[in-house]
This record gives C-alpha cells, sequence and structure tokens, in this order.
C-alpha cells in the first residue's frame, strides 16, 4: 500500500517533509529504513539512528503494523534543549 | 495544570515563572537553556530549531504529566525558529511543596525533553551548518 512518511530535520533537508512508499501493511523498522534509503543512499548512516513513530507515539518493537489512515514518520536524533 | 508551548515567541521568563507561583508551593526550580557561542573550537552564530507537531507536544504532556499528579506544576516553553546568541531556547520550570522535589523534577524534565520530544537544532556555525546530535 501507498504509505506517507513524514520526515524531520537532516532527512527532511535531502527528501522534503515527506515520502510517499509502496510498503506493506506489516513491516519491520528496517523494511521501511531500507525503503528510504533507496531514495537517498546518503541517508544510510542517518537513518540507523532514527526511530519510528507511528500516529505520534514512538514504536518500540521492531514490527510496525500500518494501516491507510496511520501517520507514520522516521525521527532523527532529537537535539532539543 | 501545566503549560506547555512549543512556538516561534520568544519566551518571557518573567510571565513563565508567574505560572508557577501559587501558595501551595514552596520551592521553584527553573531552566533556561540559551544560545552558547563557543563549543570547544566551533563558534556558533544562530541556530534554527524545529519541532514535529503535534507529537512533540504529547510527548512534553507524558513528562509533565505524571510530575503534575504528584502534586507540583510543570511549566516548559521551547522555542522554534530562528534564534541569536543569548536567546533563551527552553524553559522547565518546576513548583512543588519543597525544593528537592523541584530540583530533581527540574532536572528530570530537561534531560528527558533532551532525549525524548522531537524538535530538532540547525547550528550555524562560522565553519559549516551542523544538525545537532
Amino acid at each position: 500500500m501507498k504509505v506517507t512518511v513524514k520526515l524531520f530535520a537532516v532527512l527532511k533537508e535531502h527528501l522534503g517533509p515527506s515520502v510517499t512508499i509502496d510498503l506493506p501493511a506489516t513491516l519491520s523498522q528496517g523494511q521501511l529504513k531500507e525503503a528510504v534509503v533507496k531514495l537517498d543512499p546518503t541517508l544510510e548512516a542517518t537513518l540507523v539512528n532514527c526511530r519510528v513513530a507511528v500516529d505520534q507515539e514512538f514504536v518500540n518493537e521492531d514490527v510496525l503494523n500500518l494501516s491507510d489512515d496511520s501517520e507514520v514518520a522516521l525521527i532523527p536524533p532529537v537535539s532539543g534543549g | 495544570m501545566y503549560y506547555l508551548r512549543i512556538s516561534d515567541d520568544p519566551i518571557d521568563v518573567k510571565k513563565l515563572y508567574a505560572k508557577l507561583v501559587a501558595p501551595q508551593y514552596g520551592g521553584i526550580d527553573m531552566f533556561v537553556g540559551t544560545i552558547r557561542q563557543w563549543t570547544g573550537d566551533i563558534e556558533t552564530e544562530r541556530i534554527v530549531y524545529s519541532a514535529y507537531h503535534p507529537m512533540a507536544e504529547r510527548q512534553l504532556e507524558k513528562l509533565a504529566a505524571p510530575i503534575e499528579q504528584q502534586g507540583a506544576r510543570v511549566v516548559i516553553a521551547h522555542r522554534t525558529g530562528e534564534l541569536q546568541l543569548t536567546e533563551a531556547a527552553v524553559f522547565v520550570g518546576v513548583a512543588a511543596a519543597h525544593r528537592a522535589q523541584a530540583f530533581e523534577w527540574c532536572q528530570y524534565l530537561i534531560d528527558t525533553l533532551k532525549k525524548e520530544v522531537p524538535i530538532w537544532k540547525q547550528e550555524f556555525d562560522t565553519d559549516k551548518v551542523r544538525w545537532g546530535e
């Protein structure tokens, strides 16, 4: 299914505020990151350190279960404060 | 009730302090993070902050709610947009019955904010532009 992935900070600088990619409804965090690496291989090292959020909650489990209205985001290491 | 705000508006320490003052509290601890010029040999000129709204606000609520449940008051403000040297980037204030709790919770909140709240800084240094880590 088509999934829109929100991007921030350095990811946003490279690829814009979001990308829409074809993904299975159930996938690992690694699979999500690999799909984004394909769009820009220079982001590989950054993506390793990114966390995944679904519906604005960090996902700690490796497996993501997405539905059509899931809000998916890749969260680079945060640096507020 | 806690007050949490992430916005481009400048941080008004006096106004935020006023939100912490109440008769049931005997200790107010406040932390203000400001834009520093030097980090070792790196000279910073300005910093641009951005946030994932409203996830960032939701994360702040998750930090503040358990502390408020213990009877304290929490006030947190974080700037977004472009900040110049010496400007306040973040304000964390805790009012509690006694100082030990106020110190402990204020430190906990700023330390946890830096790890768990989706806000990013882009540092404009004299040698190059850096994303904060």
